[in-house]
């Protein structure tokens, strides 16, 4: 057992440096002049050794701490997703106006963001439904403490506290459905449960039972109708910097360990299959999730039209994409994962990219009405066109890498026969257009008032954009690389 | 014997969830779940779990359900209307013996049905603190690591919550 | 039933024979002690140098009014006095009087123990809730805070006697001391653990949950005959079964100091009945303590009080504990 824990160490060095980043972000707080950055750095080194580490990792496959933990490409893919999204947070985090009247704890900002990595790098490899719950209430608590953590703002206390609310109901029915799962298979780990799926129970309506309460927590996490309540309130109220770390990382971790858990416990995996989850004969479960896709699409994408603030726009834009992730997980073959990952690769681009041209405005102007992006093209050129190829993006128009992603899980879904899904999909995008496009036009057919200057936005701000701005265009047109990613990285531990 | 105590318990925790979630005086509410704890914990150790009944009285009862009362206290929660408020003492005495009648009905039924599988007889071996210490400190390490940290993060966000005065 | 149950049965009952008895001895000790200690007599009328106190006290309170405030609730201000005296009798079983004389030796009797006394915050916050009076209602309210505060560096000193022990089962524990008892290998874990005793049994220099002078009675203020006896039992029963487990975590339980190096071997009847003398005496030495604590130190500050507490007696016994582990394990793997 020892030596088997010293072993398991020796696949773990990531989460240990990233809790040793968060040991030492705790300190420096107490130590360091707070108005330097100084915090900031620290962590960003922190997370550059993690990502070194995290590569490190490229091609294990083992599972460690008796079953605890998968260490294998699908979540190696994952945890790089997630330090991309991480580095950009921080780097937002560094030039956000709004957290500057909170400096004074910012150690404890960076802390909880921390701890939030390490809870979305054990969501990703988490193999035990133990580990998975604890995972996503690490995960969970610290985003509550983030979303409210410009207090003075009574936004910002109101956003955190339906968050807590609504995610502690949430995840205690998860919880109840998981503690009826484990009654019912008599095992923890997610491989251990397959195997007693497949040997068959005895009370199939409980497995159902226990299952719909799963997905109730995990959909929470997503924010997938009708588990979205919590979502507009909360990304309007949280600070942009986390609202974007909410839209994209908990969101991607959130879809991994879905996919892991679904994947592994749910199929059988002796037998080829398409679109289907053949293990449980108590219920479809591709009809529910495929349901549940088809809802978030059409809610995320109708209720956007109306919506003033960007934040709230973003909101509701990130539920509708939630949507067509979940079409990949409705297909749930090797085609359906892989194209879930590309999705998930695009979509951190191009989300984070729109909320951090929504900061800098909001860093400027003090405003976060879309009626105020009036001209912004004419004082901010470089920024607001940037901003067109992120929304132009989230539509899923050529010639931007948005097209890539919804390509791939068009196809997908295509390909297994949900063409009643794929339709919804369609159409949907195509109302997506009339609310991104407003925006666009705000900025570009609306004369800038007479007062209104050029907008300086420093040389740091616009490398950054160009991290995201890139890519999102480059993978456009030149996606083998996204493709190749992808399809290395869906090896999943145990199949 | 052991029939008998199950019954007994499961109804009592039931009794007291079902009365927790309809009376209208907060004070009350929690009370009646400190009951339903105390019973669970009862049938913990029906099921030779010694540990876990003790720590749930321990843990719950004793700190977590006093933090409870001590704010519904301090807050000064109004009672919601007043339609349940006639409980006095004779009613909380019938209710009790009622619990135990309708407990020792339902035993009569079990019996005759049989329905108690046996606890296995490892359980006493496996609820013991030597057990679970042991699985904890080999098996279950990481989730155990893991907790430590979920709790710092709770704290530290606790007190950034709760703290009134910043610069 | 099973002899086992018999002989459990039988300890316990005449183990809660005694200690009620002695709560009530105690009660009169108390006053007695109080006017030595003030230079006054003390009560002295009833019977010779007035032994039958008590049992005129109960008899007063037997014949007093039972009183419940008019918008008081009545049910859960009957309960409450109950409440500490079911604990302190719960609290009984798992104590071991002397070699084999314990009512129940289960595993975790550590745990049971804190358990049960946590379990006791409830009488006294309920009653002072029940009566709806502010006097009592901050009484409650104190007790509550101070109790859940004390808890914690109480279990933190009772925990770095496990160590010792390496076991939860109170038998164990005292067995562990046959030769060393645990104040002299664990000097700090006692002095936190004593003071935390004298917390969690509500007495000077910790009780404000009374306070006369700021709470007039506190929680008990709303009380009169026996619901207000059945406090006061319950507090001197608390007394007794604070010091029997000083007793029996850091003075070696029912042994002598050093037993084990010098004590011969003796018949098992003597065993207990030299065991039981010897539990007796030390119980009783505490008890005594406890009174002349109460009459010789003042009160403190509330906030002082929870200060204490959170940020001097936990960080001291967590310290205390790690400190104590880590000789224990270099002790193991280095030099036995």
């Amino acid at each position: 057992m020892v030596e088997h824990i010293i072993n398991s160490i020796s696949h773990l060095y990531p989460e240990i440096a990233i809790t040793l980043t968060l040991c030492v972000a705790l300190i420096a707080d107490l130590v360091l002049k707070k108005e330097s950055h100084a915090i900031g750095w620290i962590v960003l080194g922190g997370l550059v050794i993690t990502g070194v580490l995290v590569v490190a990792q490229t091609g294990r496959e083992l599972s460690i701490f008796s079953d605890m933990l998968a260490v294998d490409p699908f979540a190696v893919f994952f945890k790089i997703m997630l330090l991309i999204a991480s580095v950009l947070v921080v780097l937002f985090s560094m030039q956000s106006r709004e957290l500057i009247d909170y400096v004074d704890r910012i150690g404890e900002y960076y802390m909880l963001i921390l701890g939030m990595i390490l809870g979305m790098f054990l969501m990703v490899g988490a193999t035990n439904v133990l580990l998975m719950y604890l995972a996503f209430e690490l995960t969970s608590i610290c985003s509550y403490v983030l979303a409210g953590f410009t207090r003075r703002s009574l936004k910002s206390a109101e956003a955190s506290m339906k968050y807590i609310v609504y995610g502690a109901v949430s995840s205690g029915i998860m919880l109840y459905g998981i503690s009826l799962l484990v009654g019912i298979t008599g095992a923890v780990s997610i491989y251990g449960i397959n195997e007693a799926l497949a040997a068959g129970v005895e009370q199939p309506l409980v497995l159902l039972v226990a299952g719909l309460m799963i997905l109730v927590g995990l959909g929470f996490k997503i924010a997938i109708v009708p588990f979205h309540f919590w979502a507009p309130d909360v990304y309007e109220g949280a600070p942009i910097t986390i609202t974007a770390y909410l839209a994209v990382a908990s969101k991607i971790a959130a879809f991994a360990m879905t996919v892991r858990f679904f994947k592994v416990a749910f199929l059988d995996n002796g037998v080829d299959i398409a679109g289907a989850l053949p293990l449980v004969d108590a219920f479809n479960w591709s009809v529910i999730l495929a349901v549940m896709a088809a809802l978030a699409m059409i809610v995320g994408n109708l209720v956007a039209l109306w919506q003033q603030n960007i934040k709230r726009l973003l909101a509701y834009s990130s539920i509708a994409h939630a949507g067509y992730i979940l079409m990949g997980l409705v297909v749930l073959t090797d085609e359906g994962v892989s194209a879930i990952m590309i999705y998930v690769f695009i979509y951190l681009f191009m989300n984070m990219g729109a909320f951090y041209v929504a900061m800098l405005v909001s860093n400027k102007l003090g405003t976060e009405q879309i009626d105020d992006y009036k001209g912004l093209g004419r004082r901010a050129p470089l920024e607001s066109v940037a901003m067109t190829v992120f929304l132009v993006a989230l539509t899923g128009l050529p010639p931007t890498a948005g097209f890539i992603a919804k390509l791939f899980i068009f196809g997908a879904a295509i390909n297994a026969g949900w063409l009643l899904l794929v339709l919804i999909a369609g159409i949907m995008t195509i109302v997506s257009l009339f609310y991104y496009m407003r925006v666009v036009r705000n900025m570009f057919l609306f004369e800038p008032q007479e007062e209104a200057g050029l907008l300086n936005f420093g040389l740091s701000s616009k490398i950054i954009l160009m991290v995201m701005l890139v890519p999102t265009l480059i993978f456009g047109v030149y996606f083998t690389p996204v493709l190749e990613f992808a399809r290395n990285s869906i090896q999943i531990f145990g199949l | 014997m052991v029939t008998y105590l199950f019954i007994l318990f499961a109804t009592l925790a039931i009794a007291a969830a079902l009365a927790m979630v309809l009376n209208r005086s907060t004070v009350n509410s929690a009370l009646f779940l400190v009951l339903n704890m105390l019973s669970i914990a009862g049938i913990y150790l029906l099921l030779k779990a010694q540990f876990l009944a003790v720590v749930q009285v321990l843990v719950y009862a004793g700190a977590i359900m006093v933090l409870f009362l001590f704010v519904i206290m301090l807050l000064n929660v109004e009672d919601e209307e007043a339609v349940l408020d006639k409980i006095n003492f004779r009613y909380i005495i019938s209710v009790i013996l009622g619990v135990v009648v309708l407990s020792y009905l339902l035993y009569i039924a079990g019996s005759m049905a049989d329905a108690l599988p046996p606890v296995a007889e490892d359980m006493a071996q496996v609820g013991t603190v030597e057990a679970i210490g042991d699985e904890l400190f080999s098996t279950y390490i990481l989730p155990l690591e893991i907790t430590a940290i979920l709790l710092t993060a709770a704290v530290v966000g606790a007190i950034m919550m709760a703290q009134h005065k910043f610069k | 039933m099973s002899p086992e149950l018999v002989t459990s049965l039988i300890i316990a009952f005449v183990a809660l024979f005694v200690v009620l008895n002695t709560a009530a001895i105690v009660v009169f000790a108390e006053r007695r002690l109080a006017g030595f200690i003030q230079n006054r007599p003390g009560p002295n009328r009833v019977g010779p140098i007035g032994i039958l106190q008590p049992l005129a006290d109960v008899l007063k309170l037997l014949f007093n009014e039972d009183i419940t405030p008019i918008y008081g609730r009545k049910a859960l201000h009957t309960i409450a006095p109950i409440i500490p005296v079911i604990t302190a009798i719960a609290a009984i079983a798992v104590i071991p009087f002397a070699t084999g004389v314990v009512a129940s030796d289960i595993n975790v009797g550590v745990l049971y123990l804190l358990a049960v006394t946590s379990m006791g915050v409830y009488g006294v916050t309920l009653g002072g809730w029940a009566s709806n009076s502010k006097y009592s209602l901050l009484g409650g309210l104190r007790s509550a805070a101070q109790m859940v505060s004390y808890e914690l560096p109480m279990g933190i000193a009772v925990a770095s006697c496990v160590l010792y022990a390496a076991s939860l089962n109170m038998v164990e524990i005292v067995d562990s001391q046959e030769f060393w008892w645990n104040v002299f290998r664990n000097p700090i874990g006692f002095v936190i653990f004593i003071i935390a005793a004298f917390a969690e049994a509500n007495r000077a220099p910790f009780d404000l949950v009374e306070a006369e002078q700021e709470l007039v009675g506190g929680f008990h203020t709303e009380y009169s005959g026996m619901k207000f006896g059945t406090f006061f039992l319950a507090e001197y029963m608390h007394v007794v079964i604070g010091s029997m487990l000083i007793v029996t975590f850091f003075f070696g339980g029912y042994h002598l100091p050093f037993a084990g190096y010098w004590l011969p071997e003796m018949s098992e009847t003597a065993t207990i009945i030299l065991d039981l003398i010897v539990f007796s005496v030390k119980t009783l030495f505490f008890v005594f303590l406890f009174i002349w604590v109460r009459w010789t130190l003042p009160r403190f500050k509330f906030n002082d009080l929870m200060n204490y507490s959170w940020s001097r007696l936990l960080p001291l016994g967590i310290i205390n504990f790690v400190v104590i582990a880590s000789a224990i394990m270099i002790y193991n793997n280095y030099f036995s």
